[in-house]
C-alpha cells in the first residue's frame, strides 16, 4: 500500500519537480542532490522535503534527456558529491516550460479568482 | 524527442548499466553523510543526528530500487532475470525439463506435421493464376451411383458453345480404353524410361492460364485436328527435362514417345501439373472420328475458367438452365445430359472447384488428423500443467515469501508464465525438428497417398503456427499453477506445511478434472484409431472374388511398331515362355489390373434386351480382355457354364463371359448360357469389329475399382480368340516365388520378346491390395499411433496424479497402517479414487466420441462408429492401462513404513 501512495505523490510531483530542479540549478549554478533538496526545501519554508527515492530518479531522468550533465567533484566541506548542471538543451526546456506555467498559472489564477 | 532519448538511454542502461549501483550507492551515501553533517550542525549528538538524516532523506535502498527502475527498463530487466531464474529452475530439475520437453516436442511436432497437409493440402491456393476461377466439370450417374465421370467428346464441345460464364473451357485425357494409359514410353538416350502422360487440347493450356518456360503450346489446330492419331509433338514438365535430359536445350529436336518420333514443342514452368496427375509429358489431345461422335462415350475431363466477375454459385444455376432442355438448345439427341435423370444411363452435368475437386475425400482424412493431434496436444497441455502444478506446489513457500516480500501477483505470474513460455518455445523447435523430419518421412514412403503432396512443406504459416501453437501452449500451462490460487497467503501456506496434513481442495479439484479431460481425450483418440483399423482389417479381408495369395503380377507395353495384330502374337509368346518358367503354375494377360480400375462405361449392345432408359444399348462399366487361362491363373470361380478354352481360340463363334452381377442385371435370374452380347470392341479397345458373342459363362464377381466399391458389371473377351491384343497389358502369374526372386528370369523372358520393352511395376498382388488402400491404412496408421501416444501420456498423467496425492495423503495412510489396515485395504483405497476419475473419463470420452460420429463415419468401412464390440474394447483398454497405472502408486503407497512416515514431520 505504503509503495503505491508513495508512486502517486511522485507522480503528482513529476511535472513541477523537473521544472524546480532546472531552475534551481539554472539561477544557483551546479549544485549537488543534497543542496537542490535543502534549497527546495528552505524556499518551501519546510513544506517540500524531497527524499532520495524521489529526487535522485528524476535527476537521473533529467540526465538521461540531456537537460542535465552530471559530474564528480568535491563541496565545501571536502566532500565527494556529484555536481549537475544545466545543459543548453536544459535551458531552452526551462525557458518552454516556465513560459508554459506561467500561462497556465494566469488561466487557473483567472478561473479562480475571476479577473478578467 | 526527449522521450525518445530518455528511452534510447534506458534501453542503453538495460543492455549496458553505464552508470554502476556502486557509482549509484556512493551518491547517495554522500547525500546522507551530508544530511547528517546538518543535523549535527544543528547540535544534535552523532547518533541522533544520523537517524534524523534518515527519516528526512528516505530509505536508501528503496532510492535504489527507483533509480535502478529509473536507469532501465524495469520488464526488460525483470524478464531477462525471469529467464535466467527461469533456466537455472529448468537446470535444477532435469527430469522434469526432460519430460516436459519430450511431451511438448511430441506434441507441437505432430501437430506441425499435420498443419503442414492441411496447408498445403487444403489451405494454399493451386498454383494457377487466379485459381478460385477454375472449374472441373463432371457428370453424375446417379441411377448407377457413379460420380464425377468424364463428359463425352460432344458434351464437351456443346458446353464449351452454349454457356456465357467461363472464359474458357479445356479438356483432357489421362485413361481410357487402350489409346492412352496415362503413361507413355520415352526413349532418352539409350535409356527406355515409361513417364506420365496427359493428352491436352489447346484450350485446356489457355484455360489454365499457364505460359510454358521455353518454346510454345500446342495450337487449336494441332489439338483439334479430326481422325486418325495426334500429331507427333510433345512438350516436357520441367521435372522431366531436368531430371531426366539435364536441363539441355531441347527445343525442336525430336523425341521416341511410344516408338515414335515427337517433336518437342517446349518445357512446363515447374511445378505444373492438371488434377495431380504427375504430368511428365504433355500431347496434344487426338480423338478418332468414331469417338467424336459417339455420345455414349465419356472419355473427356474438363477444366473450366470463370469469366471475372461471375461466380461459381451463377455458373452452376447456368448450369442447370441448360440441363433443363439440353437437347433442344444443342439441337442434339440420344444421350444428352439431363437434370431429371431417372434411367441408368441418364446423367446430369456438376462443377465443382478445382481445388475441392482435387483434394476430394482426402480433406475429411486431413481433418481428422488435425482433430486427433489436437487432442493429442490437449492431453500434453494437461500434463504439463499438472506438472508445473506439482512443481508450484513445492515452490508454494517460495511463492508465499516472494509475495510477503512486496512481489505483485503478476509479477510472479509473468515468472511461471515465463518458464512455460520458455519450455514451449525449446519444445516447439525440437518439435519443428520433428515434424520436419516426419514430414520428409512421410512423403518418401507414401509418395501418393495424399494429393497435392508436392505442395507440403514446411514453410512460413507452417512456422507461425507452431510458433503459435507453442506461445498458446505455453501461456496455457503457465497459468495454470497460479490460477490454483492462493499465492499471497504466507500463512497457510506455512501452516499446511508443504506436504504435511490435508491440503487445499481447490487444488484437488483441478488435478482431478486433467485427469477426467485426458481420459476423456484418450478414449475419443482410441475409439477412432480401433474404427480405423477395423476398417483397414475389413478392407484387407474383403472378398474381392479370386484368389490373391501367391500371385505376381507386372505391365509392360508394346508399343509401335507394333499394332494390334502383331501384339497379339507377341503376348502369346511371352505366355509360352513364362509358362515354362520355374516356379510358375500359371500365366495370364489382362487388360485392367483388379481392385484398381477406372470405370470404363461402355455401351454395349445386348440380344432381346432394352436398357431401362429405353436405348438398344446397356452400359457395362467394365471390360476385362483376358488372354490365357486368366479365371484358372487368377483363382476366380466359374460359377456357370464354362471358361475359355484353347479350342475357342481357333473356333469360329465367338464367345464372351460375364460376371455376375452383369447377368443379373441383364437376365435377372434366367440363365444367360447361350444368350448374345454385341462388345463395343472398337471403343472399348480400339480395334475389332463389333461381332456377336455367345455368352459362355458367369465368373464370380471381381472388385474392379477399390475393395470398397459395390462390384460393377464386367465382360470378359477372350484375347486369343482375337488374336489382337492392347498395347499396354497386365500380366499375372501363379507361383510360389516372391517377385524379387522372379524379377531376373521375368526380364530375361520379356527381353527374348523384344529388348526394348521395360517391365513395369512388378509386385505381388498382396501389395496391389496394399496399395488399393493405402490411404484408409495411412490414416489407421496415422491415427493409432496419436491414440498410442495419447494413451501412454494420459496413463503417465493418471499416474503423476494419483502418486502425487498419495504421497500427500502418506501420513494418513501410514496413520491407518500403524492403527492395523491391511496392506490391501490401502491399495483398494488409492485405486478407488483412480478408478472413481478413470470411468468418470470414459464415459465423458464415450459421449465426445458419439459427437465426433459424423466427422468419421464417412471413412469408415463395414464397421458403424457406435460398433458395441469395438467400443467395448476400447473401454477394456482404456481401464487396463488406467488401472496399471493407478495400481502402482497405490502399491507403493501400501509399502509405506509407518515407522519411516509418521518420524519424518
Amino acid at each position: 500500500m505504503s509503495n503505491k501512495a508513495a508512486r502517486s505523490k511522485a507522480e503528482v510531483l513529476q511535472g513541477t519537480l523537473d521544472l524546480m530542479v532546472l531552475q534551481t540549478l539554472h539561477s544557483l549554478g551546479p549544485l549537488h542532490g543534497y543542496a537542490i533538496a535543502a534549497r527546495l526545501e528552505q524556499v518551501s519554508g519546510g513544506a517540500l522535503q524531497l527524499n532520495m527515492g524521489t529526487l535522485y530518479p528524476a535527476l537521473m531522468r533529467l540526465e538521461q534527456r540531456g537537460l542535465l550533465r552530471g559530474h564528480w567533484g568535491t563541496t565545501d566541506t571536502n566532500r565527494k558529491a556529484r555536481f549537475y548542471a544545466v545543459t543548453p538543451a536544459g535551458r531552452r526546456q526551462l525557458a518552454e516550460e516556465r513560459h508554459a506555467w506561467d500561462r497556465m498559472a494566469g488561466i487557473i489564477r483567472t478561473l479562480l479568482h475571476g479577473e478578467a | 524527442m526527449r522521450i525518445v532519448r530518455e528511452w534510447t538511454q534506458r534501453l542503453q542502461g538495460t543492455l549496458f548499466p553505464g552508470r554502476r549501483d556502486a557509482d549509484l550507492e556512493d551518491e547517495l551515501r554522500s547525500h546522507m553523510e551530508m544530511a547528517a553533517d546538518d543535523a549535527r550542525r544543528r547540535g544534535l549528538d552523532p547518533d541522533d543526528a544520523s537517524r534524523a538524516a534518515r527519516i528526512q532523506a528516505g530509505g536508501a535502498s528503496q532510492a535504489m530500487d527507483a533509480l535502478r527502475d529509473q536507469r532501465g527498463l524495469p520488464w526488460l530487466d525483470d524478464l531477462a532475470r525471469d529467464v535466467s531464474h527461469g533456466l537455472r529452475t529448468l537446470r535444477r530439475t532435469p527430469v522434469f525439463t526432460a519430460v516436459a520437453l519430450l511431451t511438448l516436442a511430441l506434441g507441437i511436432g505432430a501437430n506441425t506435421a499435420i498443419f503442414s497437409i492441411v496447408n498445403g493440402v487444403i489451405l494454399r491456393p493451386l498454383d494457377y493464376p487466379k485459381p478460385e476461377q477454375l472449374m472441373y466439370l463432371t457428370t453424375e450417374f446417379p441411377v448407377l451411383g457413379l460420380t464425377r465421370n468424364p463428359l463425352s467428346v460432344q458434351e464437351y464441345v456443346e458446353f464449351r458453345q452454349i454457356n456465357q460464364s467461363f472464359a474458357a473451357v479445356g479438356a483432357y485425357r489421362t485413361m481410357g480404353g487402350a489409346y492412352t494409359t496415362g503413361e507413355v514410353n520415352v526413349t532418352a538416350g539409350n535409356r527406355p524410361l515409361r513417364v506420365r502422360s496427359i493428352s491436352v487440347d489447346a484450350q485446356l493450356l489457355n484455360t489454365l492460364g499457364v505460359q510454358p518456360a521455353q518454346g510454345r503450346f500446342f495450337s487449336e489446330e494441332e489439338t483439334d485436328r479430326a481422325g486418325g492419331l495426334a500429331p507427333p509433338l510433345a512438350i516436357l514438365s520441367s521435372e522431366l527435362w531436368q531430371m531426366v535430359f539435364g536441363g539441355q536445350p531441347l527445343i525442336g529436336q525430336t523425341l521416341s514417345v511410344d516408338g515414335r518420333p515427337h517433336e518437342i514443342l517446349g518445357v512446363m514452368p515447374p511445378g505444373i501439373d492438371v488434377m495431380d496427375n504427375r504430368t511428365a509429358i504433355w500431347l496434344p489431345l487426338g480423338l478418332p472420328a468414331a469417338i467424336r461422335q459417339d455420345r455414349s462415350l465419356h472419355i473427356l475431363h474438363a477444366i473450366g475458367r470463370l469469366k471475372d466477375g461471375v461466380t461459381a454459385q451463377a455458373a452452376q444455376t447456368e448450369l442447370n438452365a441448360f440441363l433443363e432442355n439440353w437437347a433442344e438448345r444443342t439441337s442434339s439427341s440420344g444421350h444428352v445430359p439431363t437434370n431429371r435423370p431417372s434411367r441408368e444411363a441418364d446423367h446430369t452435368l456438376q462443377m465443382q472447384p478445382v481445388q475441392d475437386a482435387m483434394i476430394g475425400d482426402a480433406r475429411r482424412s486431413i481433418w481428422i488428423l488435425q482433430v486427433a493431434v489436437g487432442l493429442v496436444l490437449l492431453i500434453a497441455c494437461a500434463n504439463l500443467a499438472n506438472l508445473l502444478m506439482a512443481r508450484a506446489e513445492s515452490r508454494r513457500r517460495e511463492f508465499a515469501v516472494r509475495a510477503a516480500l512486496g512481489a505483485s501477483r503478476s509479477r510472479l505470474l509473468r515468472q511461471t508464465m515465463t518458464e512455460g513460455v520458455m519450455l514451449c518455445v525449446a519444445g516447439g523447435m525440437l518439435g519443428l525438428w520433428l515434424a520436419r523430419v516426419a514430414v520428409q518421412a512421410l512423403i518418401r514412403a507414401y509418395p501418393t497417398s495424399v494429393p497435392r503432396m508436392s505442395d507440403i512443406a514446411i514453410d512460413l504459416p507452417v512456422l507461425f503456427f507452431a510458433l503459435g501453437v507453442s506461445m498458446a501452449t505455453g501461456v496455457f500451462f503457465g497459468i495454470a499453477p497460479v490460477a490454483q490460487g492462493r499465492i499471497h497467503d504466507l500463512v497457510t501456506a506455512f501452516k499446511e506445511g508443504g506436504d504435511r496434513g490435508a491440503s487445499g481442495a481447490g487444488r484437488h479439484r483441478i488435478r482431478r478434472a486433467l485427469v477426467v479431460t485426458e481420459v476423456a481425450l484418450a478414449v475419443m483418440l482410441v475409439t477412432g484409431a480401433s474404427l480405423l483399423i477395423r476398417t483397414v482389417y475389413n478392407l484387407m479381408t474383403v472378398d474381392a472374388g479370386f484368389d490373391r495369395s501367391r500371385l505376381v503380377t507386372f505391365s509392360m507395353t508394346l508399343a509401335e511398331p507394333y499394332d494390334p495384330d502383331t501384339r497379339g502374337p507377341a503376348y502369346q509368346r511371352l505366355l509360352d515362355k513364362l509358362r515354362g518358367a520355374p516356379g510358375v503354375q500359371g500365366a495370364a494377360v489382362m487388360s485392367g489390373l483388379p481392385p484398381n480400375r477406372s470405370p470404363e462405361a461402355i455401351p454395349t449392345s445386348i440380344e432381346n434386351h432394352t436398357a431401362s432408359d429405353g436405348s438398344p444399348v446397356e452400359i457395362i462399366d467394365y471390360y476385362q480382355f483376358v488372354m490365357g487361362d486368366y479365371f484358372e491363373t487368377m483363382g476366380v470361380p466359374i460359377v456357370a457354364g464354362r471358361s475359355f478354352e484353347p479350342a475357342d481360340a481357333v473356333s469360329p463363334g465367338r464367345v464372351v463371359i460375364v460376371n455376375e452381377t452383369l447377368a443379373n442385371r441383364i437376365w435377372k435370374g434366367r440363365s444367360p448360357i447361350g444368350q448374345r452380347v454385341r462388345p463395343n470392341l472398337s471403343a472399348a479397345i480400339g480395334f475389332g469389329d463389333n461381332a456377336w458373342h455367345t455368352v459362355i459363362g458367369v465368373a464370380k464377381d471381381v472388385k474392379q475399382a477399390g475393395v470398397e466399391k459395390e462390384t460393377g458389371t464386367e465382360l470378359y473377351v477372350s484375347l486369343d480368340q482375337l488374336a489382337m491384343a492392347a498395347p499396354t497389358m497386365n500380366v499375372v502369374l501363379r507361383t510360389i516365388l516372391p517377385p524379387a526372386a522372379l524379377s531376373r528370369t521375368l526380364e530375361q523372358l520379356v527381353r527374348e520378346v523384344d529388348p526394348a520393352v521395360p517391365i513395369v511395376r512388378l509386385r505381388d498382388m498382396e501389395s496391389v491390395f496394399a496399395e488399393s488402400i493405402r490411404r484408409p491404412t495411412l490414416l489407421a496408421q496415422l491415427l493409432g499411433a496419436f491414440a498410442g501416444l495419447a494413451l501412454l501420456l494420459a496413463a503417465v498423467g493418471t499416474y503423476g496424479v494419483l502418486s502425487y496425492t498419495a504421497t500427500e495423503r502418506r501420513r494418513e495412510i501410514g496413520i491407518r497402517i500403524a492403527l492395523g489396515a491391511a496392506r490391501s485395504s490401502v491399495v483398494a483405497l488409492v485405486m478407488k479414487q483412480g478408478l472413481q476419475l478413470t470411468i468418470l473419463g470414459v464415459v465423458v470420452g464415450l459421449a465426445g466420441a458419439l459427437g465426433l460420429n459424423r466427422l468419421i463415419a464417412s471413412v469408415l468401412f463395414g464397421v458403424q462408429p457406435t460398433d458395441p464390440t469395438t467400443l467395448a474394447a476400447v473401454i477394456m483398454t482404456i481401464t487396463l492401462v488406467a488401472a496399471g497405472a493407478c495400481w502402482l502408486p497405490a502399491w507403493r503407497a501400501s509399502r509405506l513404513d509407518p515407522n519411516v512416515v509418521l518420524r519424518a514431520d
